[in-house]
């Protein structure tokens, strides 16, 4: 199986890969190079293959067909093990850590400190471990706890460290920053750059072009299953045309810069008083929640409202306590002027408010249930007589959600939710609470992992909605997307409102420069 | 790290709260201290159940579970009832014979869990009714003969001398937790899918840690025997939910990844200390697993309202 | 708790089965499997088949099924119920002692029977879902209750009314027949049309799958998980009596001990019939197959005059078969 390793540039390499997982073709023949000494971006839509791709390089997943060498050593079968014998290291999305386990047992996990009888020395686990983070800067994490404490960027943190740690010789990295926040987003990036300039190769994929240009030596754009070029420089417009296939002049729909302030007309007819100013269709008074310290805003019919702010400032915790799946400790939230009781997600649904929440695999969709089931799942209620469903009723619904979607199944009552692609499953997400005819929408981070044309068929969605008169909540944890579709932005800090942008059209470094600003107690 | 042994902590507490209760029921109903006797008794009752509680929380430790604990008890106790004859050298040899047989039937759960990858519940269910059937075909009625020698060396009548063997176990799960095996079949549990993907090597792991459930079930049977010095082929089915409540009061998660076999033993004591203490109370004896019910859920949730607070101090 | 969480943890969601859920297949396979046991059964000991052979392995089976059809609802949200075994006993004796042989007592004491179930249900739901203990151990726990209630209340059924038979009306109910086919067989083929409608067609099914693939995304769905999961332990529990009514209705007193074997008949049944014990999946069919199989085999092995250690040899091996026949769980590649 191993060849002499001829003095190759070549870092890895991946010929003629095929791969497929049930009837979907995730890899069609592709190909991909990547050298020593490079960072090299592999980029492209949910679904074109890049995450498949590097699943393959890195002996994660095996190909069906095609060879895949490292180092010039070809990869027998490859294997984990393999892999990682041979200078192969990966951060997935998937984290590694084990959550019952310290920070110092999971960054020694592989090479614990042993005494003289071969038995771990666990007394000296925790010092090992605080030099080890130091020496990466991350002084900041305690050795001591356990993963399952730390947050999410955190536990990406010790999963970065572990990795880095062996010096692979190949590194993959598959939406690193994806959880980061901006400091260590910074750290990784710095991190990255060192290991190239050690003669390391390093092979990324992002869905955040500001990131592949910082970083990428060379850019490789992936569409339907295969390698469409390689370049060592790429705009977004080209990049986004050779990964689509169409071109998308402008990323982001026209917002109407003022809110559609129209009264819903009168409900009687005849004499009526003149209608007064529509009450807000959601208000919050000093909301006081985990995370959130008395948070206050005002959201009108047909308004974007935007949470900008760092990650982690609490915008999550918001989110998830309008909704009633975070307990609220005090504050009132008013819905068109009536105070209501939100205690459980049914009530919030039930008083017109949908959440589409930050993870959709684990917090959204039921993966082995179908599109229809999934659909459907909140208004069981409406499609069904005494308790059975029935199914005209929800085919209707069903259908018409996947036309306005445009969601990409034939099948929607077979097809099981988990085989479609990314941004198509976003979209199912999307039409179970749309079909919810809720009133007030608050969009969580909608646009994560999802590729760039579905990502602009949801900006129209959102702006559509907003004209039809619906309120949204809108956070994302891409700055510019938060600029250029709110109408008003407020910013978080340490779970208060820190500043309230409006008037026009928001500037993405306005909102940047508040979330930074002040760094009072 | 204070959650970590917390649960080990909280399952000593119950221990000693439990042995304080026996020795306060006793001393009101006798007048006096429980004598040697008494002690003696109760560690060599113990025993048995502290055994395959240690091995079906290595298994628990995994994420799995061992239900065929029961069936291999059965067929050791048969074993050591029907072919230990008295002599020392002959003894012996069998009695690592029987250790073996655990070891194997070991084996066979393991590689169905972990080679053909299936469901642990579902695996031991189907060689736990194995393993009784064959403990049934070495002993079809209760009897056999247990060589006074095996009841001195393992449950000797006259000291708790059993303490021995639990310390040799605690010494030996001490050793066991730092090396690579007992690390890696913890950190297994914490998620299989992390940990294979973090290079640990998965399936051994998981092999081993059913051969060693077998393995300690294996010696339960042979202290069971010691104990009641005959055999009986079904003694050793009340050991399925038994070693899974012991694993409970020892504070090792169902959901893998935490937990320590000393907490298993002490859990085993605890539960079999509770049987005494009702008596000692003047329970009706019919009453007895109403209490060791109530006993086994009010276990859990004082560990989990512990947690709670524990997590609230930070 | 800061987070209102279902207390149910959520592992990583279970990757989508390549071709769809072939609980269909298991389905079939499992009902395959009994008619073959069947007919090695005619085979070897004609009559085996007959239509009495196959009414009597039928309403022997049918006992297990009603415990099933509790235990499948309860499996399918990733829960298990270990009170089975004394749930059913003690639903037995308190239908006898209740009636103590006064007919006319028998509705009352078919409620108090039932009852019984329900009330068992709820405290092993709320345990299992407001409390936080693990499902293993609180029905482990509610079983050693039940026992110790049991034996202790019926002083070991010595009490007064404790050898009283069941009413009548429920023996002429159970053992009657309609058209040559017996009133027990007429009740399980009720339960089992009840649960698979139900489980298939209903919004309480949806929710039920939903539930048991991700409690925490059919939370924020605005399903009541919590209160779905009593439920379901509840309807285990009304089984269970159930079954012990049956039970005792066919066999005319009860017994100490009586539900011991069901417990694991249930699981295995439930293995058989395809059901996925981590939950999310499964056909409720199944396992009706499953229940009728084992029992087959069991009077199979018994008309060999199989001694009792290779019946149980045989039944693990069985299981371990099926076991290997359906595949495996899941796995990443």
């Amino acid at each position: 199986m191993t060849e002499p390793s001829p003095a190759t540039a070549d870092a890895v390499e991946g010929r003629r890969i095929r791969r497929a997982f049930g009837g979907v073709q995730a890899l069609a023949d592709a190909s991909f190079v990547a050298a020593r000494g490079e960072i090299h971006a592999l980029v492209g839509e949910n679904g074109a293959g890049k995450s498949t791709m590097i699943k393959v390089l890195s002996g994660t997943l095996r190909p069906d067909a095609g060879t895949v060498r490292v180092m010039g050593i070809q990869a027998p079968s490859a294997t984990p093990g393999w892999a990682r014998a041979h200078g192969v290291g990966t951060v997935f999305q998937e984290l590694t850590v084990l959550p019952w386990l310290s920070v110092a047992e999971n960054l020694l996990l592989l090479d614990p400190p042993t005494g003289p009888t071969g038995l771990v020395r666990r007394r000296e686990l925790v010092p090992r471990a605080t030099e080890v983070l130091a020496e990466y800067g991350m002084e900041s994490v305690d050795p001591r706890e356990l993963v399952a404490n730390l947050s999410l960027a955190q536990r990406q943190v010790v999963e970065i460290v572990r990795t880095l740690r062996r010096d692979p010789d190949v590194l993959f990295l598959d939406e690193p920053t994806a959880a980061l926040a901006e400091r260590e987003v910074a750290w990784l990036h710095a991190l990255v750059r060192a290991a190239r300039d050690r003669g390391r190769c390093v092979v990324f994929t992002s869905h955040r072009w500001r990131e592949v240009e910082a970083l990428a030596d060379r850019i490789t754009v992936f569409r339907n299953g295969c390698e469409v070029t390689t370049r060592d420089r790429l705009t977004e417009a080209e990049a986004v045309r050779l990964m689509t296939g169409r071109t998308i002049d402008r990323l982001y729909p026209a917002v109407p810069s003022a809110v559609p302030s129209g009264s819903r007309g009168s409900r009687t007819g005849g004499t009526a008083p003149p209608p007064a100013a529509p009450a807000p269709a959601l208000e919050v008074r000093d909301l006081v929640a985990p995370g959130v310290h008395g948070v206050s805003l005002l959201l009108r019919p047909g308004e974007i409202l935007g949470i900008g702010g760092l990650s982690g400032q609490g915008q999550r915790e918001l989110f998830q306590a309008l909704f009633g799946a975070l307990r609220t400790v005090s504050g009132q939230v008013l819905r068109d002027g009536v105070p209501v009781r939100i205690r459980r997600p049914a009530d919030a649904i039930g008083h017109g408010i949908a959440l589409v929440p930050e993870d959709r695999k684990t917090e959204g969709l039921l993966l082995p249930m179908s599109v229809r089931d999934n659909l459907t799942l909140s208004i069981l209620g409406r499609i069904a007589r005494f308790g059975m469903v029935a199914p005209t009723r929800e085919r209707t619904a069903v259908d018409g959600m996947i036309g306005r979607l445009a969601i990409g199944t034939d099948r929607p009552g077979a097809q099981p939710v988990g085989t479609l692609s990314g941004g198509n499953q976003q979209k199912v997400l999307l039409g179970r609470w749309l079909l919810t005819r809720a009133d007030v929408l608050l969009l969580y981070d909608v646009t994560r992992g999802v590729d760039v044309g579905t990502k602009h068929d949801i900006y129209r969605l959102i702006v559509e909605l907003a004209a039809e008169g619906k309120a949204l909540l809108l956070c994302s944890s891409e700055t510019e997307e938060v600029a250029h579709l709110s109408h008003r932005v407020l910013v978080l800090r340490r779970g208060r409102v820190v500043a309230d942008l409006s008037g026009g059209p928001v500037d993405p470094e306005a909102i940047v420069a508040a979330s930074l600003r002040g760094d009072d107690a | 790290m204070l959650t970590q042994q917390a649960s080990l902590l909280l399952s000593l507490v119950m221990l000693t709260a439990t042995v304080l209760t026996y020795a306060g029921l006793y001393l009101a109903r006798q007048g006096i201290f429980p004598t040697t006797f008494d002690w003696t008794n109760v560690v060599n009752h113990s025993l048995p159940l502290a055994l395959a509680a240690v091995g079906q929380g290595i298994v628990v430790l995994t994420r799995g579970l061992d239900l065929s604990i029961g069936g291999m008890v059965d067929l050791t106790n048969g074993l050591a009832a029907t072919r230990l004859t008295g002599d020392p050298r002959l003894d012996g040899l069998w009695i690592l014979l029987i250790l073996l047989v655990g070891a194997a039937g070991g084996l066979v759960n393991g590689l169905l869990v972990a080679r053909a990858r299936l469901q642990p519940i579902l695996v031991t269910i189907a060689t736990l009714a194995i393993y009784q059937g064959l403990a049934l075909w070495v002993l079809p009625t209760p009897g056999g003969q247990v060589p006074g020698g095996l009841t001195t060396v393992l449950a000797n009548p006259d000291a708790p001398t059993g303490l021995v063997w639990v310390a040799a176990v605690a010494a030996a799960w001490f050793a066991f937790r730092r090396t690579r095996v007992g690390a890696g079949i913890v950190a297994l549990g914490n998620d299989p899918e992390a940990a294979h993907a973090s290079g640990l090597p998965v399936l051994r792991l998981t092999v081993i840690a059913y051969v060693a459930s077998g393995f300690f079930a294996a010696a339960a049977g042979l202290f069971l025997a010691a104990t009641t010095t005959a055999g009986d082929a079904v003694a050793g089915n009340v050991f399925v939910l038994t070693s899974i409540a012991a694993v409970v009061l020892g504070g090792i998660s169902f959901f893998g990844g935490r937990g320590s076999l000393l907490g298993a033993v002490a859990g085993a004591f605890t539960l079999t200390l509770v049987v005494n203490v009702l008596f000692f109370a003047g329970i009706d004896p019919l009453y007895q697993s109403f209490y060791q019910g109530l006993f086994l859920i009010a276990a859990v949730l004082l560990g989990n309202a512990a947690g709670r607070l524990a997590r609230r101090a930070r | 708790m800061t987070e209102v969480r279902p207390v149910v943890e959520v592992p990583t969601p279970p990757r989508p089965s390549r071709r769809g859920d072939r609980s269909g297949a298991k389905v079939l396979i499992a009902f395959g499997v009994a008619a073959a046991i069947i007919v090695v059964g005619q085979l070897r000991n004609p009559g085996f088949g007959s239509w009495d052979g196959i009414r009597a392995i039928l309403v022997i089976a049918s006992f297990t099924g009603f415990v099933v059809a509790g235990q499948t609802l309860v499996v399918l949200v990733g829960g298990i119920d270990l009170s089975v075994p004394w749930t059913l006993n003690a639903a037995a004796i308190l239908l006898t002692t209740t009636a103590a042989g006064h007919q006319s007592r028998v509705l009352y004491a078919v409620v108090a029977a039932l009852g019984a179930g329900l009330a068992i249900g709820l405290v092993n739901g709320i345990g299992t879902a407001y409390l936080g203990v693990p499902a293993v151990v609180m029905t482990l726990g509610v079983n050693g209750v039940m026992e110790g209630l049991t034996l202790g209340l019926s002083q070991g059924m010595t009490c007064r009314s404790c050898s009283a038979y069941a009413p009548d009306a429920v023996r002429t109910a159970v053992n009657g027949q309609v058209l040559g086919v017996p009133g027990d067989l007429l009740l399980w083929l009720g339960v089992i049309a009840l649960t698979t409608v139900a489980l298939s067609r209903s919004t309480f099914g949806r929710r039920v799958y939903a539930v048991g693939n991700n409690p925490w995304a059919a939370y924020l769905a605005g399903i009541g998980v919590r209160r779905l999961t009593v439920v379901l332990y509840m309807l285990s529990g009304l089984f269970a009596a159930l079954a012990g009514i049956a039970l005792v209705g066919y066999s005319g007193q009860p017994t100490l001990g009586m539900g011991d074997p069901f417990l694991f008949q249930s699981i295995a049944a439930i293995v058989i019939g395809g059901v996925s014990v981590l939950g999310g999946r499964g056909n409720p069919l199944g396992p009706v197959a499953g229940c009728v199989t084992l029992v087959a085999l069991l009077s199979l092995l018994r008309a060999e005059s199989m001694p009792e250690w290779g019946r149980n040899v045989l039944y693990g091996a069985l299981i371990l078969a099926i076991l290997l026949l359906y595949g495996r769980e899941r796995r990443p590649d």
